[in-house]
C-alpha cells in the first residue's frame, strides 16, 4: 500500500546546505572562495611556507627582478626589493598581517556593533530616536579622519590603526543590526515568544540571532573588504604598520621609493591587495545571491 | 513639514555639539600641553603661559571652558597652526574649497556614469551585457585607490607624459585667490589667458578625479542595478504592464522614480568613502586640499591644526549627509525612517 509521506526524502538539507548548494552553482564565486582560502592559508601558515625571513636583508641580492623575467632567479620568485628582502616572503607575511588584522578588526567590530545595535533596536521612543540619529550622523565621519585622530592621540602603529578601523566599522554593524531587529520585533513569531514569557535576552538569543546570522556573515564580508583596504591605506600613508613590518600597504609604500627602477615592487603588493579584496567581494556577492535564492524559493 | 524641519534642525545642532565636544576633548587627549593644542602657541616663558591660561579660562570649571571654547569657535578665533603660525581659519578656508572641487567633480562622474549604467544592467538583468558591466564594476570596486593613483601617475604622467603630475594648475598662471574654487577664480581673474588657464586646470583635474571616482562609480552601478531589479519585481509594474503602458512609459514613470528614492541615502554614505579616498589621493597628487593638509599636519604632529581640521571636515560631511537625508525625507514622506536597501 502506497502511503503519502512528507518524510520520504532520506535527508533534509539544513538551511546552510541550501545556501551552499546555491553558492556552489556559481563558478565565479567558487573561484573567489578558492583564492580567499589561499589567503587564509597564508594568514595562518606563512611562517611555515615562506622561503625567507621577511625582514632579512641580503645585500648580495638587491633589486633582483621576478623569476619570469630574463634576469630573474628562481631563488627569489617575486624578486627582491631595494634592501635585498625577498618579496615573495614579504607578500606572504603581508597577507598574514593585513588579512589577519582585518579579520580580527571585523570580529571585534561585529561583536560590539551587534550588541549596541540590538539594544538600540529594542529601545523605543525618544531615547532610541536620539541614539539612532546621532549614530547615523556620526557614521558619516570618514575613516581616515578617525584614524588620523587616533594616531594623533596614541601615536602611529599597527595596533592603533586597528583601533581606528574598528571604531570606524562599528556604526555600520549597529545600523544594520538595529534595522534588522526593529523589523523582526514586529513579526508574529517574536510576539508569540513574548507571550510565552521570553525576556528580551532570550528573544534575541533564541529567535532573532539565528535569523540574523547569515545577513551578519554577508555584512561581515563587506566590512572585511573595507577593513583590508583601510589597513593597507593607513600602512601606505605610514600611519599604520611601520616600515620594517611586512604589511601590504607599507610594502607598497617602500616599493614606491625604487618604483622607477623596480616596477614589480609596486605591481606585486598592489595586485595582492587587489586580489584579496576582489576575492572577498566575490565571495560576499556569491553568499548574498545564494541567500536571496534560498529565501525567495 | 515644519515638524520635520525642526527635527532635522535639532539633530543637526546636537550632532554639531557632539563634534565640538569631541574636538574640545582633543585638547586634553593629545600628548601636548592643553594650552598649546588650544591656541597653537608654544609659551616661551611662565608669564606668557599664565597669561594664555587666564585668557582661555583653562583653570576654571570644565563646562565654563567648553562654553568659552564654543564662543571662540563662533567668533572665528580658531587658533593658529603650531608649525606655520598662520591662523587656522585662513588655512582651512584655503584648503577646503580645493577638496570640495575635487569631490564634486568625482561625484558628478559617479552620478553621470554610474546611474545610467546601473539602470541599463538592471533592466537587462542576467543578460550578457549585465554580466559584463557587473564584473567590471566588481573589479573596479576592489582596486585600492592609492595603488590606482600610483599606476595612473606612472603610466599617464611619467611614461607617456600626457597629463600633469601634481598640483591644481601650472604655477605660471598667477591666479589671485578669491573664492578658493579654481575654476571660478580663473573666470573672475583679470589679465589672464582664460582659455589656456582653464584647459590647464582641467588637465590637472583629470587623474585625481578619475582615481577617486572609479571605485564609487562601481558601487553606484551595483546599488542602482539592485534597486532597479527590486522595483521591477514589484506588483505595480505588472499592473502597469497589464494596463498597456509601453516599456518606456513604465521605465520613466514607475521604475526610475521608485528605484532612485532608496539610492539617495546610500549616496550620502558614498560621500564618506569619496572624501576618504579624496584625502588619500590628494597626498599622492600634491593637491592642496584639506586631506593633504591634515596628513601633513599628522606627520608634523601639528595638534592645533588636527583639532580644527577634524572639526571642519566632519562638520562638512555631517552637513551634507543630513541635507541629503532631509531632502530624501521631504520628497518621499512615505519612507520608513530606517529603511535601507542592499547592494
Amino acid at each position: 500500500m502506497s502511503r503519502f509521506s512528507f518524510y520520504d526524502d532520506e535527508a533534509h538539507p539544513s538551511p546552510w546546505q541550501h545556501t551552499w548548494r546555491a553558492f556552489k552553482s556559481s563558478h565565479i564565486a567558487l573561484i573567489g572562495l578558492a583564492v580567499l582560502l589561499l589567503f587564509v592559508f597564508f594568514a595562518f601558515f606563512a611562517p611555515l611556507v615562506a622561503p625567507y625571513d621577511p625582514i632579512y636583508q641580503n645585500t648580495e641580492a638587491l633589486l633582483i627582478p621576478p623569476s619570469w623575467t630574463a634576469n630573474g632567479s628562481i631563488a627569489h620568485l617575486f624578486g627582491t626589493d631595494a634592501l635585498g628582502r625577498d618579496l615573495f616572503s614579504r607578500i606572504m607575511y603581508g597577507c598574514r598581517m593585513t588579512f589577519g588584522t582585518s579579520l580580527l578588526v571585523v570580529i571585534i567590530a561585529m561583536l560590539i556593533g551587534v550588541t549596541i545595535g540590538t539594544v538600540a533596536g529594542m529601545l523605543s521612543g525618544v531615547r532610541s530616536s536620539v541614539v539612532n540619529h546621532l549614530l547615523d550622523a556620526l557614521m558619516a565621519i570618514p575613516t581616515l579622519l578617525i584614524a588620523i585622530i587616533i594616531v594623533g592621540i596614541l601615536g602611529s602603529g599597527l595596533v592603533n590603526s586597528m583601533w581606528a578601523i574598528t571604531l570606524a566599522l562599528i556604526p555600520q554593524f549597529i545600523h544594520h543590526t538595529r534595522s534588522f531587529v526593529r523589523g523582526e520585533m514586529k513579526k508574529d513569531y517574536i510576539q508569540s515568544s513574548t507571550l510565552d514569557g521570553a525576556s528580551n535576552l532570550q528573544l534575541f538569543y533564541y529567535s532573532i540571532l539565528p535569523n540574523m546570522f547569515e545577513t551578519l556573515v554577508v555584512q561581515g564580508t563587506l566590512a572585511l573588504s573595507i577593513a583590508v583596504i583601510d589597513i593597507s591605506a593607513l600602512g601606505f600613508l605610514n600611519l599604520g604598520a611601520q616600515p620594517p613590518l611586512p604589511e601590504l600597504g607599507a610594502i607598497l609604500a617602500t616599493g614606491l621609493d625604487a618604483g622607477y627602477l623596480a616596477p614589480w615592487s609596486i605591481a606585486i603588493p598592489g595586485i595582492s591587495i587587489f586580489l584579496m579584496v576582489l576575492s572577498i567581494t566575490i565571495v560576499g556577492d556569491g553568499l548574498r545571491s545564494a541567500l536571496r535564492k534560498r529565501v525567495n524559493r | 513639514m515644519t515638524r520635520i524641519l525642526f527635527r532635522y534642525f535639532v539633530l543637526f545642532t546636537l550632532t554639531l555639539l557632539a563634534l565640538c565636544a569631541l574636538s574640545f576633548s582633543l585638547i586634553y587627549l593629545f600628548p601636548a600641553e592643553p594650552v598649546t593644542t588650544l591656541t597653537g602657541i608654544t609659551p616661551q616663558n611662565l608669564i606668557q603661559h599664565e597669561a594664555l591660561i587666564n585668557q582661555y579660562h583653562l583653570n576654571s570649571n570644565i563646562l565654563v571652558q567648553f562654553g568659552d571654547y564654543l564662543s571662540e569657535l563662533f567668533a572665528g578665533n580658531w587658533g593658529v597652526s603650531l608649525i606655520s603660525g598662520q591662523p587656522l581659519s585662513k588655512e582651512i578656508m584655503l584648503a577646503l574649497p580645493a577638496t570640495i572641487e575635487l569631490s564634486a567633480c568625482a561625484m558628478f562622474i559617479v552620478v553621470v556614469i554610474g546611474i545610467p549604467l546601473g539602470c541599463y544592467s538592471g533592466l537587462r538583468a542576467y543578460s550578457n551585457a549585465d554580466f559584463t558591466i557587473n564584473s567590471i564594476s566588481v573589479t573596479l570596486y576592489s582596486v585600492p585607490v592609492f595603488w590606482l593613483a600610483v599606476i595612473f601617475i606612472l603610466t599617464f604622467s611619467l611614461q607617456f607624459g600626457w597629463l600633469p603630475l601634481s598640483g591644481r594648475v601650472n604655477l605660471l598662471f598667477d591666479i589671485p585667490h578669491q573664492t578658493g574654487f579654481l575654476f571660478i577664480d580663473i573666470l573672475l581673474a583679470d589679465n589672464l589667458d582664460k582659455s589656456a588657464a582653464l584647459s590647464d586646470a582641467f588637465l590637472h583635474l583629470i587623474l585625481p578625479t578619475l582615481s577617486i571616482a572609479l571605485m564609487s562609480t562601481a558601487s553606484m552601478i551595483r546599488i542602482t542595478r539592485r534597486s532597479i531589479i527590486d522595483v521591477l519585481n514589484k506588483p505595480f509594474i505588472i499592473a502597469a504592464k497589464s494596463k498597456g503602458l509601453s516599456s518606456r512609459q513604465i521605465f520613466v514613470r514607475h521604475v526610475l522614480r521608485n528605484a532612485l528614492l532608496p539610492i539617495l541615502p546610500l549616496m550620502a554614505m558614498q560621500i564618506t568613502t569619496l572624501i576618504t579616498n579624496a584625502m588619500i589621493v590628494e597626498t599622492l597628487f600634491s593637491w592642496p586640499g584639506i586631506g593633504n593638509w591634515l596628513i601633513q599636519a599628522i606627520y608634523q604632529r601639528d595638534y592645533s591644526a588636527l583639532r580644527m581640521g577634524m572639526l571642519a571636515v566632519s562638520t562638512l560631511v555631517v552637513m551634507i549627509t543630513i541635507a541629503i537625508d532631509l531632502f530624501n525625507r521631504l520628497i518621499d514622506p512615505s519612507r520608513e525612517k530606517f529603511e535601507s536597501v542592499t547592494i
